[in-house]
Protein backbone atom coordinates (compact mmCIF):
# COMPACT_ATOMS: atom_id res chain seq x y z
CA UNK A 1 0.00 0.00 0.00
CA UNK A 2 2.99 2.34 0.88
CA UNK A 3 4.60 1.37 -2.64
CA UNK A 4 1.87 2.27 -4.04
CA UNK A 5 1.43 5.71 -2.82
CA UNK A 6 4.93 6.48 -3.36
CA UNK A 7 4.78 5.31 -7.13
CA UNK A 8 1.66 7.58 -7.39
CA UNK A 9 3.25 10.54 -5.41
CA UNK A 10 6.28 10.38 -7.85
CA UNK A 11 4.40 9.87 -11.31
CA UNK A 12 2.47 12.94 -9.86
CA UNK A 13 5.52 14.82 -9.16
CA UNK A 14 7.13 14.41 -12.46
CA UNK A 15 3.76 15.40 -14.23
CA UNK A 16 4.03 18.52 -12.09
CA UNK A 17 7.83 19.10 -12.64
CA UNK A 18 7.04 18.95 -16.43
CA UNK A 19 3.96 20.77 -16.80
CA UNK A 20 5.45 23.87 -14.50
CA UNK A 21 7.35 25.60 -17.32
CA UNK A 22 4.35 25.01 -19.64
CA UNK A 23 1.66 26.66 -16.81
CA UNK A 24 3.80 29.22 -15.79
CA UNK A 25 4.32 30.41 -19.47
CA UNK A 26 0.22 29.44 -20.41
CA UNK A 27 -0.58 31.59 -17.32
CA UNK A 28 1.23 34.88 -18.58
CA UNK A 29 -0.68 34.72 -21.71
CA UNK A 30 -3.59 36.03 -19.90
CA UNK A 31 -1.53 39.32 -18.52
CA UNK A 32 -3.22 42.72 -19.75
CA UNK A 33 0.09 44.82 -19.30
CA UNK A 34 3.27 44.54 -21.38
CA UNK A 35 5.05 42.66 -19.20
CA UNK A 36 4.90 39.24 -17.94
CA UNK A 37 4.20 38.15 -14.73
CA UNK A 38 3.12 35.28 -12.63
CA UNK A 39 0.58 34.95 -11.69
CA UNK A 40 -0.97 37.06 -14.39
CA UNK A 41 -1.99 40.50 -13.49
CA UNK A 42 -5.31 41.65 -14.95
CA UNK A 43 -6.29 38.48 -16.88
CA UNK A 44 -7.19 39.37 -20.41
CA UNK A 45 -7.93 37.50 -23.40
CA UNK A 46 -6.39 40.40 -25.73
CA UNK A 47 -3.04 38.55 -26.43
CA UNK A 48 -4.79 36.07 -28.51
CA UNK A 49 -6.73 38.85 -30.63
CA UNK A 50 -3.25 40.07 -31.31
CA UNK A 51 -1.62 36.54 -31.75
CA UNK A 52 -4.15 35.64 -34.17
CA UNK A 53 -5.56 38.69 -35.96
CA UNK A 54 -3.70 41.86 -35.14
CA UNK A 55 -0.20 41.75 -35.27
CA UNK A 56 1.14 41.22 -38.56
CA UNK A 57 4.60 39.90 -37.70
CA UNK A 58 2.83 37.08 -35.38
CA UNK A 59 0.21 36.47 -38.14
CA UNK A 60 3.07 35.87 -40.85
CA UNK A 61 5.10 33.85 -38.59
CA UNK A 62 2.48 31.63 -37.90
CA UNK A 63 1.29 31.35 -41.76
CA UNK A 64 5.10 30.62 -42.92
CA UNK A 65 5.07 27.80 -39.62
CA UNK A 66 2.20 26.05 -40.98
CA UNK A 67 3.58 25.94 -44.58
CA UNK A 68 6.61 24.91 -43.67
CA UNK A 69 5.15 22.36 -41.07
CA UNK A 70 2.91 20.88 -43.59
CA UNK A 71 4.42 20.88 -46.77
CA UNK A 72 8.26 19.50 -44.91
CA UNK A 73 5.86 17.10 -43.26
CA UNK A 74 4.45 15.47 -46.42
CA UNK A 75 7.88 15.43 -48.25
CA UNK A 76 9.27 14.05 -45.75
CA UNK A 77 6.68 11.37 -45.94
CA UNK A 78 7.20 11.46 -49.76
CA UNK A 79 10.64 10.26 -49.76
CA UNK A 80 10.43 8.15 -46.91
CA UNK A 81 7.81 5.26 -47.96
CA UNK A 82 10.18 4.09 -50.79
CA UNK A 83 12.90 4.00 -48.01
CA UNK A 84 10.97 2.45 -46.21
CA UNK A 85 9.47 -0.47 -48.20
CA UNK A 86 12.83 -1.34 -49.91
CA UNK A 87 14.16 -1.68 -46.61
CA UNK A 88 11.08 -4.10 -45.84
CA UNK A 89 10.72 -5.80 -49.32
CA UNK A 90 14.62 -6.32 -49.89
CA UNK A 91 16.45 -5.96 -46.75
CA UNK A 92 19.63 -5.06 -48.52
CA UNK A 93 22.99 -3.55 -47.77
CA UNK A 94 22.04 -0.78 -50.01
CA UNK A 95 18.40 -0.11 -48.80
CA UNK A 96 20.24 -0.23 -45.16
CA UNK A 97 22.91 2.42 -46.14
CA UNK A 98 20.45 4.63 -47.99
CA UNK A 99 17.99 4.54 -45.08
CA UNK A 100 20.97 5.13 -42.60
CA UNK A 101 21.54 8.07 -44.94
CA UNK A 102 18.41 9.03 -44.50
CA UNK A 103 18.19 9.36 -40.88
CA UNK A 104 21.38 11.03 -40.20
CA UNK A 105 20.08 14.29 -40.09
CA UNK A 106 17.95 13.55 -37.00
CA UNK A 107 20.67 11.48 -35.14
CA UNK A 108 23.62 14.05 -35.68
CA UNK A 109 23.64 17.79 -33.62
CA UNK A 110 20.98 19.95 -35.70
CA UNK A 111 23.35 23.08 -35.43
CA UNK A 112 26.24 20.93 -37.73
CA UNK A 113 23.29 19.97 -40.48
CA UNK A 114 21.85 23.56 -40.04
CA UNK A 115 25.46 25.04 -41.13
CA UNK A 116 25.65 22.66 -43.70
CA UNK A 117 22.16 23.46 -45.06
CA UNK A 118 23.10 26.93 -45.01
CA UNK A 119 26.16 26.94 -47.18
CA UNK A 120 24.00 24.32 -49.52
CA UNK A 121 21.29 26.86 -50.20
CA UNK A 122 23.85 29.35 -50.18
CA UNK A 123 25.58 28.06 -53.52
CA UNK A 124 22.32 27.50 -54.89
CA UNK A 125 21.24 30.86 -54.70
CA UNK A 126 17.86 29.67 -52.70
CA UNK A 127 19.25 31.05 -49.12
CA UNK A 128 16.38 32.40 -47.69
CA UNK A 129 13.35 31.14 -49.87
CA UNK A 130 10.75 29.47 -47.87
CA UNK A 131 10.71 26.38 -50.06
CA UNK A 132 14.25 25.61 -48.77
CA UNK A 133 12.66 25.20 -46.00
CA UNK A 134 10.11 23.41 -46.27
CA UNK A 135 13.26 20.93 -48.14
CA UNK A 136 15.51 21.60 -45.05
CA UNK A 137 13.00 20.30 -42.38
CA UNK A 138 12.14 17.45 -44.67
CA UNK A 139 15.34 16.34 -44.91
CA UNK A 140 15.76 16.44 -41.11
CA UNK A 141 12.70 14.66 -39.95
CA UNK A 142 12.87 12.53 -42.79
CA UNK A 143 13.60 9.32 -40.05
CA UNK A 144 10.45 9.69 -37.93
CA UNK A 145 8.13 8.43 -41.48
CA UNK A 146 10.85 6.35 -41.79
CA UNK A 147 10.91 4.71 -38.67
CA UNK A 148 6.95 4.34 -38.06
CA UNK A 149 5.76 3.42 -41.52
CA UNK A 150 8.64 0.89 -41.40
CA UNK A 151 6.82 -0.59 -37.71
CA UNK A 152 3.83 -0.84 -40.23
CA UNK A 153 4.98 -3.07 -42.74
CA UNK A 154 6.37 -4.78 -40.58
CA UNK A 155 3.24 -5.54 -38.67
CA UNK A 156 2.02 -6.85 -41.79
CA UNK A 157 0.73 -10.51 -41.58
CA UNK A 158 3.00 -12.39 -44.10
CA UNK A 159 0.17 -14.78 -44.59
CA UNK A 160 -1.87 -11.84 -46.12
CA UNK A 161 0.58 -11.16 -48.63
CA UNK A 162 0.51 -15.53 -49.17
CA UNK A 163 -3.03 -15.78 -49.94
CA UNK A 164 -3.23 -12.60 -52.54
CA UNK A 165 -0.43 -13.99 -54.09
CA UNK A 166 -2.12 -17.83 -54.12
CA UNK A 167 -5.52 -16.01 -55.23
CA UNK A 168 -3.51 -14.08 -58.37
CA UNK A 169 -3.33 -10.98 -57.40
CA UNK A 170 -0.43 -8.81 -59.07
CA UNK A 171 2.40 -6.86 -57.10
CA UNK A 172 0.54 -3.60 -57.34
CA UNK A 173 -3.19 -5.37 -56.74
CA UNK A 174 -1.86 -6.90 -53.28
CA UNK A 175 0.26 -3.18 -52.64
CA UNK A 176 -3.26 -1.78 -53.51
CA UNK A 177 -5.63 -3.97 -51.60
CA UNK A 178 -3.31 -5.53 -48.42
CA UNK A 179 -0.42 -3.31 -47.81
CA UNK A 180 -1.48 -0.01 -48.03
CA UNK A 181 -4.76 0.17 -46.29
CA UNK A 182 -2.76 -1.82 -43.49
CA UNK A 183 -0.02 1.27 -43.71
CA UNK A 184 -2.05 3.94 -43.83
CA UNK A 185 -2.19 4.59 -39.52
CA UNK A 186 1.34 4.45 -39.58
CA UNK A 187 1.78 6.97 -42.90
CA UNK A 188 -0.16 8.92 -40.82
CA UNK A 189 1.38 9.16 -37.43
CA UNK A 190 4.90 10.35 -39.36
CA UNK A 191 3.45 12.64 -41.47
CA UNK A 192 2.43 13.93 -37.87
CA UNK A 193 5.26 13.32 -35.88
CA UNK A 194 7.04 15.38 -38.52
CA UNK A 195 4.23 17.64 -38.34
CA UNK A 196 4.51 18.71 -34.79
CA UNK A 197 8.51 19.03 -34.53
CA UNK A 198 8.91 20.62 -37.51
CA UNK A 199 6.59 23.29 -36.25
CA UNK A 200 8.58 23.57 -33.22
CA UNK A 201 11.85 23.46 -34.34
CA UNK A 202 14.37 26.18 -34.43
CA UNK A 203 18.27 25.85 -34.75
CA UNK A 204 17.73 24.40 -38.89
CA UNK A 205 15.73 27.20 -39.58
CA UNK A 206 17.47 30.10 -37.97
CA UNK A 207 20.43 28.90 -40.87
CA UNK A 208 18.38 28.16 -43.42
CA UNK A 209 16.02 30.95 -43.15
CA UNK A 210 18.96 33.99 -42.77
CA UNK A 211 16.50 36.30 -41.48
CA UNK A 212 14.51 36.65 -44.86
CA UNK A 213 11.74 35.35 -43.23
CA UNK A 214 10.53 34.18 -39.56
CA UNK A 215 8.73 31.66 -38.34
CA UNK A 216 6.87 31.10 -35.01
CA UNK A 217 9.93 29.61 -33.14
CA UNK A 218 12.33 32.07 -34.64
CA UNK A 219 9.92 35.28 -34.16
CA UNK A 220 10.39 34.24 -30.37
CA UNK A 221 13.91 33.93 -30.64
CA UNK A 222 14.49 37.27 -31.86
CA UNK A 223 12.21 39.09 -29.05
CA UNK A 224 14.08 36.57 -26.55
CA UNK A 225 16.48 40.01 -26.45
CA UNK A 226 14.14 42.81 -26.06
CA UNK A 227 12.16 41.09 -23.04
CA UNK A 228 9.19 38.55 -23.01
CA UNK A 229 5.60 39.73 -24.45
CA UNK A 230 2.43 37.88 -23.12
CA UNK A 231 1.62 37.60 -26.96
CA UNK A 232 4.73 34.95 -27.02
CA UNK A 233 3.01 32.89 -24.43
CA UNK A 234 -0.29 33.02 -26.55
CA UNK A 235 2.17 31.08 -28.52
CA UNK A 236 3.33 28.83 -26.37
CA UNK A 237 -0.16 27.64 -25.77
CA UNK A 238 -1.10 27.20 -28.93
CA UNK A 239 2.05 24.81 -29.37
CA UNK A 240 1.23 22.59 -27.08
CA UNK A 241 -2.45 22.54 -27.75
CA UNK A 242 -1.88 21.57 -31.51
CA UNK A 243 0.37 18.80 -30.07
CA UNK A 244 -2.10 17.49 -27.71
CA UNK A 245 -4.51 17.36 -30.46
CA UNK A 246 -2.05 15.63 -32.80
CA UNK A 247 -1.02 12.97 -30.25
CA UNK A 248 -4.29 12.56 -28.86
CA UNK A 249 -5.45 12.13 -32.46
CA UNK A 250 -2.97 9.70 -33.10
CA UNK A 251 -3.80 7.28 -29.67
CA UNK A 252 -7.42 7.56 -30.57
CA UNK A 253 -6.97 6.30 -34.14
CA UNK A 254 -3.94 4.18 -33.82
CA UNK A 255 -1.90 2.27 -31.26
CA UNK A 256 0.18 4.68 -29.67
CA UNK A 257 1.63 2.26 -27.31
CA UNK A 258 2.76 -0.19 -30.21
CA UNK A 259 4.16 2.89 -32.52
CA UNK A 260 6.45 3.52 -28.92
CA UNK A 261 7.70 0.38 -28.92
CA UNK A 262 5.11 -1.75 -26.46
CA UNK A 263 4.81 -5.63 -27.57
CA UNK A 264 1.40 -5.62 -29.98
CA UNK A 265 -2.07 -5.22 -27.63
CA UNK A 266 -3.43 -9.11 -26.93
CA UNK A 267 -6.68 -8.84 -27.92
CA UNK B 1 27.53 6.78 -58.01
CA UNK B 2 23.88 6.09 -57.91
CA UNK B 3 23.94 3.27 -60.89
CA UNK B 4 26.49 1.36 -59.46
CA UNK B 5 24.32 0.92 -56.74
CA UNK B 6 21.49 -0.14 -58.60
CA UNK B 7 23.30 -3.12 -59.49
CA UNK B 8 23.85 -3.62 -56.02
CA UNK B 9 20.10 -4.24 -55.29
CA UNK B 10 19.21 -6.48 -57.94
CA UNK B 11 16.20 -8.05 -57.25
CA UNK B 12 15.99 -11.11 -55.20
CA UNK B 13 14.11 -13.88 -55.09
CA UNK B 14 10.65 -13.12 -52.85
CA UNK B 15 10.86 -10.00 -54.28
CA UNK B 16 7.27 -8.08 -54.01
CA UNK B 17 8.08 -4.94 -56.40
CA UNK B 18 5.93 -5.39 -59.33
CA UNK B 19 8.21 -7.52 -61.73
CA UNK B 20 6.02 -6.78 -65.15
CA UNK B 21 7.20 -3.15 -64.88
CA UNK B 22 9.94 -2.13 -67.57
CA UNK B 23 13.43 -1.86 -65.17
CA UNK B 24 14.65 1.16 -66.67
CA UNK B 25 11.44 2.47 -65.02
CA UNK B 26 12.36 0.79 -61.94
CA UNK B 27 16.28 1.55 -62.04
CA UNK B 28 15.00 5.67 -62.34
CA UNK B 29 12.98 6.17 -59.85
CA UNK B 30 15.80 4.15 -57.43
CA UNK B 31 18.20 6.49 -58.88
CA UNK B 32 16.25 9.15 -57.95
CA UNK B 33 15.34 8.24 -54.58
CA UNK B 34 19.31 7.66 -53.80
CA UNK B 35 20.14 11.45 -55.85
CA UNK B 36 17.21 12.96 -53.70
CA UNK B 37 18.69 11.39 -50.10
CA UNK B 38 22.29 11.51 -51.00
CA UNK B 39 22.11 15.03 -51.53
CA UNK B 40 19.68 16.26 -48.78
CA UNK B 41 21.20 14.22 -45.98
CA UNK B 42 25.01 14.04 -46.94
CA UNK B 43 25.95 17.01 -48.78
CA UNK B 44 24.95 19.69 -45.96
CA UNK B 45 27.95 17.60 -44.12
CA UNK B 46 30.13 17.66 -46.57
CA UNK B 47 29.95 21.18 -47.31
CA UNK B 48 30.82 21.32 -43.52
CA UNK B 49 33.80 19.53 -43.78
CA UNK B 50 34.85 21.13 -47.15
CA UNK B 51 35.12 24.60 -45.97
CA UNK B 52 36.06 24.14 -42.77
CA UNK B 53 39.87 23.70 -44.81
CA UNK B 54 39.05 27.03 -46.15
CA UNK B 55 39.85 30.47 -44.84
CA UNK B 56 38.15 34.11 -44.20
CA UNK B 57 39.11 36.75 -46.26
CA UNK B 58 38.12 40.72 -45.36
CA UNK B 59 34.97 41.50 -44.77
CA UNK B 60 32.45 38.54 -44.24
CA UNK B 61 33.40 36.40 -46.79
CA UNK B 62 35.46 33.41 -47.09
CA UNK B 63 37.58 31.08 -49.90
CA UNK B 64 38.63 27.44 -50.70
CA UNK B 65 41.06 26.65 -49.19
CA UNK B 66 43.61 23.41 -48.02
CA UNK B 67 44.82 24.50 -44.75
CA UNK B 68 44.37 23.13 -40.74
CA UNK B 69 44.78 26.33 -39.55
CA UNK B 70 41.26 26.13 -38.12
CA UNK B 71 41.59 22.91 -36.36
CA UNK B 72 44.93 24.53 -34.94
CA UNK B 73 43.25 27.25 -33.66
CA UNK B 74 40.25 25.13 -32.17
CA UNK B 75 43.29 22.96 -30.14
CA UNK B 76 46.10 25.32 -29.72
CA UNK B 77 45.09 28.49 -30.34
CA UNK B 78 45.59 30.74 -33.76
CA UNK B 79 48.90 31.88 -32.62
CA UNK B 80 50.68 29.20 -31.80
CA UNK B 81 53.81 27.92 -31.60
CA UNK B 82 54.14 31.28 -29.58
CA UNK B 83 51.02 31.53 -27.35
CA UNK B 84 49.23 28.52 -26.61
CA UNK B 85 45.38 29.05 -25.60
CA UNK B 86 43.09 26.45 -24.72
CA UNK B 87 39.91 28.51 -25.42
CA UNK B 88 38.10 26.70 -27.63
CA UNK B 89 38.87 22.97 -26.30
CA UNK B 90 37.48 24.88 -22.69
CA UNK B 91 34.33 25.50 -24.71
CA UNK B 92 34.24 21.59 -25.90
CA UNK B 93 34.65 20.51 -22.56
CA UNK B 94 31.73 23.04 -21.73
CA UNK B 95 29.95 21.00 -24.21
CA UNK B 96 30.52 17.49 -23.17
CA UNK B 97 30.25 18.68 -19.25
CA UNK B 98 26.64 20.39 -19.60
CA UNK B 99 25.38 17.10 -21.46
CA UNK B 100 27.28 14.12 -19.47
CA UNK B 101 25.26 15.64 -16.22
CA UNK B 102 21.99 16.69 -17.75
CA UNK B 103 22.10 13.12 -19.60
CA UNK B 104 22.40 10.92 -16.61
CA UNK B 105 20.38 13.30 -14.71
CA UNK B 106 17.29 12.51 -17.15
CA UNK B 107 17.68 9.21 -17.30
CA UNK B 108 17.83 8.34 -13.45
CA UNK B 109 14.87 10.38 -12.74
CA UNK B 110 13.03 9.22 -16.06
CA UNK B 111 13.28 5.43 -14.73
CA UNK B 112 11.43 5.09 -12.53
CA UNK B 113 8.85 7.01 -14.13
CA UNK B 114 8.68 5.02 -17.34
CA UNK B 115 8.96 1.79 -14.94
CA UNK B 116 5.88 2.71 -13.30
CA UNK B 117 3.86 3.49 -16.30
CA UNK B 118 4.70 0.47 -18.08
CA UNK B 119 2.73 -1.03 -15.46
CA UNK B 120 -0.46 0.93 -16.16
CA UNK B 121 -3.39 -0.10 -18.30
CA UNK B 122 -2.91 -0.15 -21.92
CA UNK B 123 -5.03 3.22 -21.65
CA UNK B 124 -3.30 5.02 -19.50
CA UNK B 125 0.18 4.21 -20.83
CA UNK B 126 -1.72 6.28 -24.33
CA UNK B 127 -2.70 9.08 -22.50
CA UNK B 128 0.61 9.84 -20.63
CA UNK B 129 2.20 9.08 -23.90
CA UNK B 130 0.36 11.85 -25.20
CA UNK B 131 1.33 14.07 -22.60
CA UNK B 132 5.02 12.85 -22.53
CA UNK B 133 5.18 13.53 -26.50
CA UNK B 134 3.10 16.64 -26.25
CA UNK B 135 6.32 18.02 -23.83
CA UNK B 136 8.82 15.88 -26.20
CA UNK B 137 7.68 17.95 -28.95
CA UNK B 138 7.48 21.79 -27.30
CA UNK B 139 9.91 24.03 -28.90
CA UNK B 140 13.61 24.44 -26.92
CA UNK B 141 12.52 28.26 -27.23
CA UNK B 142 8.96 27.56 -25.24
CA UNK B 143 11.03 25.73 -22.27
CA UNK B 144 13.92 28.19 -22.03
CA UNK B 145 11.04 30.79 -22.03
CA UNK B 146 9.38 28.92 -19.06
CA UNK B 147 12.33 28.60 -17.01
CA UNK B 148 13.96 31.65 -17.94
CA UNK B 149 10.54 33.04 -16.04
CA UNK B 150 10.68 30.44 -13.23
CA UNK B 151 14.54 31.18 -12.47
CA UNK B 152 14.95 34.97 -13.07
CA UNK B 153 15.33 37.12 -10.27
CA UNK B 154 12.27 39.66 -9.88
CA UNK B 155 9.64 36.59 -10.51
CA UNK B 156 9.30 33.00 -9.97
CA UNK B 157 11.40 30.97 -7.38
CA UNK B 158 13.90 33.60 -6.44
CA UNK B 159 10.94 35.90 -5.30
CA UNK B 160 9.01 32.64 -3.81
CA UNK B 161 12.39 32.14 -1.96
CA UNK B 162 12.35 35.71 -0.74
CA UNK B 163 8.04 36.36 0.09
CA UNK B 164 8.19 32.92 2.03
CA UNK B 165 10.74 33.63 3.86
CA UNK B 166 13.01 30.99 3.02
CA UNK B 167 15.94 33.47 1.91
CA UNK B 168 16.12 34.66 5.40
CA UNK B 169 16.20 30.93 7.06
CA UNK B 170 18.70 30.18 4.96
CA UNK B 171 20.95 33.15 6.37
CA UNK B 172 20.00 32.33 9.31
CA UNK B 173 21.22 28.61 9.40
CA UNK B 174 24.03 29.76 7.24
CA UNK B 175 23.66 27.76 4.69
CA UNK B 176 23.62 30.87 2.82
CA UNK B 177 27.29 31.58 2.14
CA UNK B 178 27.32 28.48 0.78
CA UNK B 179 24.87 28.82 -1.59
CA UNK B 180 26.83 32.09 -2.86
CA UNK B 181 30.08 30.01 -3.10
CA UNK B 182 28.28 27.91 -5.53
CA UNK B 183 27.46 30.97 -7.92
CA UNK B 184 23.75 30.60 -6.70
CA UNK B 185 23.13 33.81 -4.55
CA UNK B 186 23.88 37.10 -4.85
CA UNK B 187 24.14 38.87 -1.66
CA UNK B 188 20.38 39.94 -1.53
CA UNK B 189 18.68 36.31 -2.02
CA UNK B 190 19.31 33.34 -4.14
CA UNK B 191 19.95 33.71 -7.90
CA UNK B 192 20.02 31.05 -10.63
CA UNK B 193 20.53 33.22 -13.96
CA UNK B 194 23.01 32.41 -14.93
CA UNK B 195 24.57 29.31 -13.22
CA UNK B 196 25.56 26.13 -14.38
CA UNK B 197 22.60 24.48 -12.26
CA UNK B 198 20.07 26.07 -14.33
CA UNK B 199 21.61 25.12 -17.17
CA UNK B 200 22.08 21.90 -16.59
CA UNK B 201 18.51 21.74 -15.10
CA UNK B 202 16.84 23.14 -18.14
CA UNK B 203 18.58 20.46 -20.24
CA UNK B 204 17.81 17.19 -18.24
CA UNK B 205 14.31 18.58 -18.82
CA UNK B 206 14.49 19.63 -22.23
CA UNK B 207 15.37 15.50 -22.86
CA UNK B 208 13.56 14.06 -20.21
CA UNK B 209 10.61 13.07 -22.57
CA UNK B 210 12.92 11.28 -24.83
CA UNK B 211 14.39 9.88 -21.76
CA UNK B 212 10.88 8.33 -20.84
CA UNK B 213 10.19 6.90 -25.07
CA UNK B 214 13.55 5.99 -25.05
CA UNK B 215 13.35 3.64 -22.13
CA UNK B 216 9.54 2.76 -23.08
CA UNK B 217 9.98 0.12 -25.17
CA UNK B 218 12.61 -2.60 -23.46
CA UNK B 219 10.69 -1.73 -19.85
CA UNK B 220 7.34 -2.71 -21.72
CA UNK B 221 8.66 -5.44 -23.00
CA UNK B 222 10.36 -6.01 -19.56
CA UNK B 223 8.57 -10.10 -18.53
CA UNK B 224 6.64 -8.73 -15.21
CA UNK B 225 5.84 -12.72 -14.35
CA UNK B 226 9.72 -12.73 -13.23
CA UNK B 227 9.51 -9.80 -11.27
CA UNK B 228 6.49 -11.41 -9.81
CA UNK B 229 8.43 -14.80 -9.11
CA UNK B 230 10.59 -12.99 -6.95
CA UNK B 231 8.48 -10.78 -4.80
CA UNK B 232 6.62 -14.47 -4.31
CA UNK B 233 9.82 -15.52 -3.07
CA UNK B 234 10.48 -12.65 -0.88
CA UNK B 235 12.70 -10.33 -2.25
CA UNK B 236 11.68 -6.93 -1.44
CA UNK B 237 11.58 -3.46 -4.10
CA UNK B 238 15.00 -3.07 -3.60
CA UNK B 239 16.15 -6.50 -4.48
CA UNK B 240 13.79 -7.01 -7.43
CA UNK B 241 15.06 -3.77 -8.88
CA UNK B 242 18.65 -4.67 -8.58
CA UNK B 243 18.69 -8.25 -9.36
CA UNK B 244 15.90 -8.74 -11.71
CA UNK B 245 15.24 -5.58 -12.99
CA UNK B 246 18.38 -3.33 -13.47
CA UNK B 247 20.49 -6.12 -14.92
CA UNK B 248 17.92 -6.88 -18.08
CA UNK B 249 17.90 -3.22 -18.56
CA UNK B 250 21.11 -2.30 -18.14
CA UNK B 251 22.10 -2.15 -22.05
CA UNK B 252 18.66 0.03 -22.66
CA UNK B 253 19.93 2.64 -20.07
CA UNK B 254 23.07 3.17 -21.27
CA UNK B 255 22.50 3.33 -24.58
CA UNK B 256 19.32 6.17 -23.91
CA UNK B 257 22.01 8.17 -21.88
CA UNK B 258 24.30 8.15 -25.04
CA UNK B 259 21.59 9.02 -27.63
CA UNK B 260 20.77 12.02 -24.93
CA UNK B 261 24.16 12.97 -24.14
CA UNK B 262 24.62 13.32 -28.01
CA UNK B 263 21.45 14.96 -28.36
CA UNK B 264 22.36 17.52 -25.93
CA UNK B 265 25.54 18.74 -27.58
CA UNK B 266 24.18 20.67 -30.36
CA UNK B 267 22.07 22.52 -27.84
CA UNK B 268 21.90 25.85 -28.18
CA UNK B 269 18.94 28.32 -26.89
CA UNK B 270 19.11 26.74 -23.07
CA UNK B 271 22.52 27.35 -22.66
CA UNK B 272 22.57 30.77 -24.25
CA UNK B 273 20.50 32.27 -22.11
CA UNK B 274 21.57 30.44 -19.09
CA UNK B 275 24.96 29.59 -18.96
CA UNK B 276 27.78 32.19 -17.69
CA UNK B 277 29.49 33.61 -20.73
CA UNK B 278 33.17 32.08 -19.77
CA UNK B 279 30.99 28.75 -19.77
CA UNK B 280 29.49 28.76 -22.92
CA UNK B 281 29.37 25.58 -25.21
CA UNK B 282 30.95 24.99 -28.58
CA UNK B 283 27.35 25.11 -30.03
CA UNK B 284 27.28 28.44 -29.04
CA UNK B 285 31.04 29.22 -30.81
CA UNK B 286 29.58 27.83 -34.10
CA UNK B 287 26.89 30.06 -34.08
CA UNK B 288 28.95 33.16 -33.54
CA UNK B 289 31.28 32.45 -36.25
CA UNK B 290 28.77 31.37 -38.92
CA UNK B 291 26.08 34.22 -38.01
CA UNK B 292 27.01 36.05 -34.98
CA UNK B 293 29.66 38.45 -34.16
CA UNK B 294 32.66 37.15 -35.77
CA UNK B 295 31.51 36.27 -39.02
CA UNK B 296 34.43 33.43 -39.87
CA UNK B 297 32.52 30.79 -41.64
CA UNK B 298 35.43 28.27 -42.02
CA UNK B 299 36.24 28.50 -38.42
CA UNK B 300 32.54 27.91 -37.79
CA UNK B 301 32.72 24.29 -39.84
CA UNK B 302 35.90 23.28 -38.22
CA UNK B 303 34.51 23.64 -34.69
CA UNK B 304 31.12 22.18 -36.42
CA UNK B 305 33.36 19.44 -37.73
CA UNK B 306 34.61 18.17 -34.14
CA UNK B 307 31.38 18.58 -32.61
CA UNK B 308 30.00 15.99 -35.22
CA UNK B 309 33.07 13.32 -34.98
CA UNK B 310 32.52 14.11 -30.92
CA UNK B 311 29.06 13.00 -31.72
CA UNK B 312 29.83 10.60 -33.76
CA UNK B 313 32.31 8.87 -31.76
CA UNK B 314 29.77 8.36 -28.92
CA UNK B 315 26.52 7.30 -31.27
CA UNK B 316 29.14 4.46 -32.55
CA UNK B 317 30.29 3.74 -29.00
CA UNK B 318 26.15 2.84 -28.43
CA UNK B 319 26.22 0.67 -31.27
CA UNK B 320 29.13 -1.58 -30.54
CA UNK B 321 27.67 -1.51 -26.95
CA UNK B 322 24.74 -3.36 -28.23
CA UNK B 323 26.32 -5.32 -30.57
CA UNK B 324 28.51 -6.72 -28.39
CA UNK B 325 25.88 -7.40 -25.61
CA UNK B 326 23.30 -8.43 -28.37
Amino acid sequence: MMARTLKTLFMALSALMLALPIMVVSGAALNSGRTMFFPPREPTLARFKEFFITETVWVTALTNSMIVAFASAALAVLIAWPLAYALWSRGTKASQVLAGLGSMPFALPPIVFGVGLGFLWAFLGVLGSLWAGVVSHAALFLALPLVTISIGLQSIDRAHLDAAATMGATPAVTFRTVILPQTIPYTLSGFFFALVLSFNEFIVMFFVSASSYSTVTLQIFNSLRNGYTPTMAVAAITFIVVSLAVFGAIARFGDLPRLMGAEPAKK
Amino acid sequence: MTLASDHDTAPQVGDLAPKNSLPSGETLIRGLIWAVVLFLCLTPFLLVFAISFGHKVEGASWVWGFSLDNYKRVFVGAEWPDNVTFLYLQKLWYSLYYAVIAAILAVITAFPFTYFMTGLSRRAQAAWLVFILSSLSLSEVFIVMGWDVLLSNRSGLPMLFKVSGATQWLKDVGWFDTLRDWGLANPRNVKFKTSVFATVLTMAYLVWPYAVILLYPPLSRLDRSTVEAAQTMGAGPWTVMRTVILPSVRLPLVGSMLLLFVFLLGVYVAVTVFAEPAKQTMAVSVYEAVRGNTLNAPFGSAQAMILLVTAAVFLGLGQWLSRRNA
